[in-house]
């Protein structure tokens, strides 16, 4: 198991624009392996973003391809690829995405409700306990609009994890916070990768967050320029613990 | 499909005035289909009930088929030439159906006939005191008539069965009646052009609703307007009731195949009406038709609006593993949903508003029959029709929102954003 990297890049290119076609990845190489807490940094442009949206099966290469947990991407079809993000991948965007006409725990089940192999109170409890364990213990019922900016990104991590993905993918998941929000949602995902063994890649330009992951990459126009190791005062799970209670140290409320 | 109910509802929900206005719009397309169809429907049914009950069905008139060709011509034969007949004088031979009787037996074994009525009709004055006035007389069995064209029920004063047993009796419409300010018992006189001046005793007064009828009809015996009209022995109509009026065309047309007089279908008879019916049936439906169209474009405005608002949401679920069928199956729910309750509300609100008319006096329809309440037309196919239309329009109004909403692919927005 731990042979399978979580996510592997090979040669991947990505062309943008309809009629002037610009380069975004020159042919990127790149393996993830499980149980590692990855940032990937770099100026403005060169393609972050697009790395994480090939990553996470969001988008096609133009060529090249990525596996995910050893599974190749580019044969599988909208319908098959939007069940393998439902089920092995979960996602933390800058915006939170939260739907404003639900609650946080409506919001934190809706990925499995989808799910046939999820039953709606197995969700509800999924999403209750969760979410208690960020901290929003008391926000279930609250929408969106009557929650801070740091506790509406939590709600969105509470969505990403609540249906036990191994992988999670975040782009600039602190680029909306304050400092302290912001160091907040960064101990969350130390905690799962140190707990859950879970896979992180997240796309930061904030260089002192980027310091609290293992391995930095940093692009620079579309190519790898730099992978820094950095060390982290924790040890991450051999395993991934797919069934393990979620034991994260409860966060403060407020931020 | 839960996930995708639950999200439908829960929009439709945090979107409650903008949806209501949607569901405004179809209630009041379904209620303009079910009150217009129920007026409309409502007054010529009853308007056709009117006429099928008291006129016949098939009318045999004393008109022989048959080309008549000027005698010139049959001693021309084909040969080319040009003929130009001046000073015809009109023939002295009186227009009657050959013998009325053997004919009448012979028609009422066709299929469908249930009744055969033999009739002398023409024009006549009635008077009493100085008062003058055109009428119809007809001189009728009043018995068998009264199968033919129910009579009886309309009787207002008196009785239809004495004048079967008075040779002077006369039965009156009401207006006439009134016109002419006499009663059952009192007496009027009635002549002809060519006939004998009689003495009539009104037996019976009657009303059918329908004016030209109850102003200018007086029903005399056979005999009595033979007598009057000085027509011998003459009778130059015959009346049929069918079983099936609909089927009224198909005899007419065996009738005159059989026996060469002139028939005449009571769809014939009152066509330029059932014309009328006819355009204001097609009104209806283009009427109809605009307003349902309009409810359809107001879910689709709205819709759009609303899946343009919407793609943010539409990309996070689709980034967290729905399909672009959940999608799209998630606005066609909305769209039916807001079809569906704007047909239920147009459907109570029609209920309503058919029983409020159904109290109120209609004004004089078209002037043919007399001012009475509205006749509404309300039947569960109806309601059904509607139902299934406002749902179709909802469907398909929402269906290019939907469509629109499903292609949205998550890193176009995540990009954008």
């Amino acid at each position: 198991m731990s042979a399978t990297p979580a996510l592997e890049a090979r040669q991947l290119v990505r062309d943008l624009g309809d009629e002037v076609k610009t380069r975004i990845l020159h042919g990127l190489d790149l393996t993830i392996a499980s149980g590692e807490l990855v940032s990937v940094t770099g100026p403005s442009g060169s393609g972050k973003s697009t790395l994480l949206y090939l990553l996470g099966a969001l988008d096609r290469p133009t060529s090249g391809e990525v596996f995910i947990e050893g599974t190749p991407i580019s044969p599988l079809d909208d319908l098959a690829r939007g069940a393998l993000r439902g089920v092995r991948l979960g996602f933390v965007f800058q915006f939170h995405f939260l739907l404003p006409e639900l609650t946080a725990i409506e919001n934190v089940m809706i990925p499995m409700l989808r799910r046939k192999d999820i039953g709606p109170a197995d969700a509800r409890q999924r999403a209750v306990d969760v979410l208690t364990t960020l901290g929003l213990g008391d926000k279930l019922a609250h929408r969106p609009n009557q929650l801070s900016g740091g506790q509406q990104q939590r709600v969105s991590i509470a969505r990403a994890i609540a249906h036990r993905p191994r992988i999670l993918l975040a782009d600039e998941p602190t680029g909306n916070l304050d400092s302290v929000a912001g160091e907040a949602v960064i101990d969350i995902f130390e905690q799962l990768v140190r707990d859950r063994g879970m896979t992180i890649v997240m796309v930061t330009h904030e260089a002192s967050y980027a310091k609290r992951t293992q391995r930095e990459i940093r692009l620079h126009d579309g190519r790898i320029a730099d992978i820094v190791s950095h060390r982290v005062p924790f040890e991450p799970a051999r395993h991934h613990r797919d069934d393990a209670a979620i034991e994260l140290a409860r966060v403060p409320n407020g931020s | 499909m839960r996930a995708q109910l639950f999200i439908a509802g829960r929009q439709l929900w945090h979107r409650k005035l903008l949806n209501s206005i949607a569901v405004l719009g179809v209630m009041l397309g379904v209620l303009a289909l079910i009150s217009i169809t129920g007026i409309m429907r409502g007054f010529q049914t009853r308007f056709l009930d009117t006429i099928l009950q008291i006129s016949p069905h098939v009318v045999v008139l004393d008109t022989e088929l048959g080309e008549k060709r000027p005698v010139i011509d049959l001693l021309l034969g084909d040969s080319p030439s040009a003929t130009r007949i001046l000073h015809q004088t009109p023939t002295d031979r009186q227009r009657r159906i050959a013998r009325p009787t053997e004919s009448a037996r012979a028609l009422s074994r066709l299929e469908g006939v249930e009744a055969v009525a033999l009739l002398v009709v023409g024009n006549a004055v009635a008077s009493a005191g100085s008062k003058e006035l055109p009428v119809e007389l007809r001189g009728i069995d009043p018995a068998v008539q009264d199968r033919v064209t129910p009579l009886r029920d309309k009787v207002v004063a008196g009785a239809l069965e004495e004048l079967g047993g008075a040779v002077d009796g006369a039965v009156i419409g009401g207006e006439l009646a009134e016109q002419l300010g006499v009663a059952v018992g009192d007496t009027i006189a009635c002549a002809s052009a060519r006939g004998e001046r009689a003495r009539l005793r009104i037996v019976a007064i009657f009303e059918t609703g329908v004016q030209s009828l109850d102003k200018g009809r007086l029903y005399v015996t056979t005999r009595q307007a033979q007598t009057i009209l000085g027509r011998g022995d003459v009778i130059d109509r015959i009346e049929l009731r069918l079983a099936d009026p609909e089927r009224a065309p198909a005899v007419t047309a065996r009738i005159e195949a059989l026996f060469g007089y002139d028939a005449e279908s009571w769809q014939e008879t009152n066509s330029s009406m059932l014309d009328v019916f006819a355009q204001q049936n097609v009104i209806t439906r283009i009427i109809i038709g605009a307003v349902l169209l309009v409810g359809g474009f107001g879910i689709l405005s709205i819709q759009i609006m609303i899946v343009l608002e919407k793609r943010r949401d539409i990309a996070l679920l689709k980034s967290v593993g729905y399909s672009s069928r959940d999608v799209l199956a998630i606005f066609l729910t909305e769209g039916a949903v807001v079809a569906f309750l704007g047909a239920a509300l147009g459907a109570g609100a029609s209920r309503i508003l058919l029983d409020l008319l159904r109290g109120l006096r209609s004004a004089s329809g078209f002037g043919y029959t007399k001012p009475s309440t509205f006749a509404i037309y309300e039947r569960p196919s109806v309601y059904a029709l509607a139902f299934v239309f406002a749902v179709v329009v909802g469907l398909l109004a929402s269906l290019v929102p939907a469509w629109r909403a499903s292609r949205v692919e998550p890193v176009d927005v995540l990009r954008g954003s």
